[in-house]
């Protein structure tokens, strides 16, 4: 079994291209749609007139908006007539406006927000008014009083969600990430396991079952060729990832590193199925990209499954092992899961990965190539 | 030393192979000799205890291959028609990678190795990628592959598909030096008669799945002794010319090529002046009429009516 994982490994070091430009693949396009496609921030031009103190702090601090500084209210104005954004905000010194290009539930969620500090900016005012002719050292005081009574409030909002203590962040840049990398590796294992047919129909398996070699060895050192160049893949990415481009995968990437390895067993045992059933390298070229993409698009790769309405799609992609992949990463990283919510979408890989080995092998020895 | 006893095998509608019975001596050189599709593949495939027989028994020393394959495959090496190695290693990569999987180790391994790139006269390409060698040379390293765990049988599944005629008889004299000073045993499947009938002590012919003769070349050829064979040859043929041969109820078998055709007749009719005559009637011009030597081509053509390579 040495022996031909051996061979395979200096096979790969000779002919690395496919693992290279999958990888590639991944990290460009994690990076430009992850990057560019921000869909958690709403973007919002703001212009500012007539104001007293500076409100560009207050703004930074609201999460999941991104202002963006006009000098211009007409350019605002005109940026929401075509389109170019959902809704834009003036402000005055006393009061705001918001110019409305799309009725959306983000109308009032700005509103409000906005509302909240021009309220909080009011009472600070009445504060200076009320002790404007208290003596300095009193009204430093009370002045750090109140800072520290709207820092450590009586009652405070704490959000969290059935599933885990956490409060779910989702954040594009990892779902891409994780969408790419789960969708390529399903290109570098299946190309891997393909040799299995190839070699077959060439012969060399067939000096292989002459020789002292027993067919289990032949399968997994094959099959564990598969599994270590997916999992390398998948390290790779989240090394560029962590330390070219800073993503600390909110401190849990050894874990993710860990509890993807079912979903890579299941690409392998799902390749090993494909391989199985078709009879040459072209009818595999044009199979795997139509398993592989239906995939990525009813396992959530490309957007979360939590937009998609259908139900049909929706029942799909509980047959899709990438779904499960999705779970388990999205939920280590992004929802703070605990093991035990993570318990069910690794079963269910496994099992799957079983029952495709099991499919898969057996189909191959079936068949006289 | 081993032997095919009513060995058939059938897909769905196809009988590749019918009831054949076969035997192969320790030493000698056999021939399985028959066109694309006779079935040689399948037949051998069984034979080595790849392919289960639909019914029949292969034996080893007398012993069933099918209910104990391993006593076989220890003195088994096998030449499959297609390369059978890993074309982005070096040739000596890939004699270690099969010299491991027939658990040679270490010196040995190194040895066998040198031996075999020396057998099949490949030493100085010894780190080149298989990818890059001539066909002849990719050939040369799939047998050498076969022979280097020193086997006693080997057999050899058209070895010499597509390559040079320099290559080809490299090929044949390495089959016969191994043959000679190893005393290795050799089953040669081939559909070039001309290569079977120079290695090969006996000889199989095989078609449509079915044993059609067997024998020493001699008494194969003597297949055809009441009978002899005639080549015409010309530049271009008249179809009146060929289809009047093909109606004369003396030549029993003929073959049309581009410019040769052969007839099978009796050897006691002179045909030569027929097909003068028949030529000056339908207006052919000749190049030349000439008897053959029966050749083992001739004994296939006598018996399927078909050449070897149609």
């Amino acid at each position: 079994m040495t022996g031909i994982l051996f061979a395979k490994w200096k096979t790969f070091l000779r002919k690395p291209w496919d693992f290279v430009l999958f990888t590639a693949m991944s990290i460009l396009f994690a990076f430009i749609i992850g990057g560019s496609n921000d869909m958690n921030t709403l973007k919002i031009p703001v212009y500012a007139d007539e104001i007293s103190d500076n409100l560009d702090a207050s703004l930074e601090e609201l999460e999941g908006y991104h202002f963006s500084w006009l000098d211009d209210e007409a350019k605002l104005k005109e940026l929401v007539e075509n389109g170019k954004a959902e809704l834009g905000v003036i402000l005055r010194d006393k009061d705001f406006e918001i110019i409305v290009g799309m009725d959306s539930p983000n109308v009032s969620m700005v509103e409000y927000a906005l509302a909240g500090i021009y309220e909080k900016r009011m009472e600070r005012e009445k504060l200076t008014l009320a002790i404007e002719d208290f003596p300095k050292e009193e009204q430093e005081r009370l002045s750090k009083e109140w800072d520290s009574l709207n820092d450590n409030p009586v009652f405070s909002v704490q959000s969290s969600t059935f599933r885990s203590d956490d409060a779910i962040v989702y954040d594009s840049n990892y779902h891409f990430l994780f969408g790419f990398t789960l969708f390529f590796v399903i290109y570098t294992i299946g190309y891997t396991v393909l040799p299995v047919l190839t070699e077959k129909q060439a012969g060399i398996w067939d000096r292989m079952i002459l020789s002292p070699a027993r067919k289990w060895e032949m399968y997994v050192a094959n099959l564990a060729n598969s599994f270590l160049q997916g999992y390398l893949q998948i390290i790779v990415i989240f090394l560029v990832f962590r330390y070219a481009f800073g993503l600390d995968f909110h401190g849990k990437m050894m874990e993710t590193l860990l509890l993807i390895l079912p979903y890579v067993f299941t690409v392998v045992a799902l390749s090993m199925f494909l391989v199985s059933v078709v009879k040459t390298v072209q009818q595999f070229n044009g199979v795997l990209p139509i398993v592989s993409l239906s995939m990525a698009m009813i396992g959530g790769a490309y957007w979360p499954l939590e937009i998609v309405e259908s139900e049909i799609l929706l029942t799909l992609s509980k047959g899709n092992p990438l779904t499960y992949g999705m779970e388990i990463v999205n939920g280590v990283v992004m929802y703070g899961y605990p093991m035990e919510e993570l318990l069910f979408p690794i079963s269910i890989l496994l099992c799957m990965g079983v029952v495709f080995m099991g499919m898969g092998i057996h189909l191959m020895e079936r068949r006289h190539i | 030393m081993i032997e095919l006893v009513d060995l058939s095998k059938r897909y769905k509608q196809t009988e590749a192979v019918k009831k054949v019975n076969l035997f192969i001596e320790r030493g000698e050189i056999v021939g399985l000799l028959g066109p694309n599709g006779a079935g040689k593949s399948t037949l051998i495939s069984m034979l080595a205890s790849l392919l289960e027989p639909t019914s029949g028994d292969v034996r080893f020393q007398k012993k069933s291959v099918l209910r104990n394959p391993q006593p076989l495959r220890k003195v088994i090496g096998m030449v499959p028609q297609d390369i059978a190695l890993y074309e982005d290693l070096t040739a000596e990569e890939n004699l270690h990678f099969f010299g491991r999987i027939y658990r040679l180790k270490g010196k040995e391994l190194k040895k066998k190795t040198e031996e075999v790139l020396e057998q099949i006269g490949l030493t100085e390409h010894r780190k080149d990628i298989v990818k890059r060698f001539s066909g002849g040379m990719k050939r040369r390293l799939n047998i050498g592959v076969a022979m280097l765990h020193e086997p006693e049988l080997i057999i050899m599944d058209e070895p010499t598909v597509g390559i040079d005629p320099q290559s080809r008889n490299y090929i044949l004299e390495t089959v016969k030096r191994l043959n000679e000073e190893k005393k290795m045993t050799v089953l040669y499947t081939s559909h070039y008669m001309e290569e079977v009938e120079f290695l090969c002590d006996r000889i199989y012919i095989l078609d449509k799945g079915n044993l059609i003769a067997s024998g020493t070349k001699d008494e194969i050829k003597d297949i055809i002794s009441l009978e002899r064979a005639l080549s015409i040859k010309a530049d271009r043929w008249e179809n009146e010319f060929v289809t009047k041969l093909k109606g004369n109820p003396l030549i029993s078998r003929i073959h049309v090529e581009e410019k040769e055709i052969t007839v099978i007749v009796p050897r006691e009719v002179n045909m030569f002046s027929a097909i003068i005559q028949i030529a000056e009637e339908t207006g052919q011009e000749l190049n030349s009429v000439n008897r053959k030597d029966p050749t083992l081509e001739d004994v296939f053509l006598h018996l399927t009516g078909r050449a070897l390579r149609d």
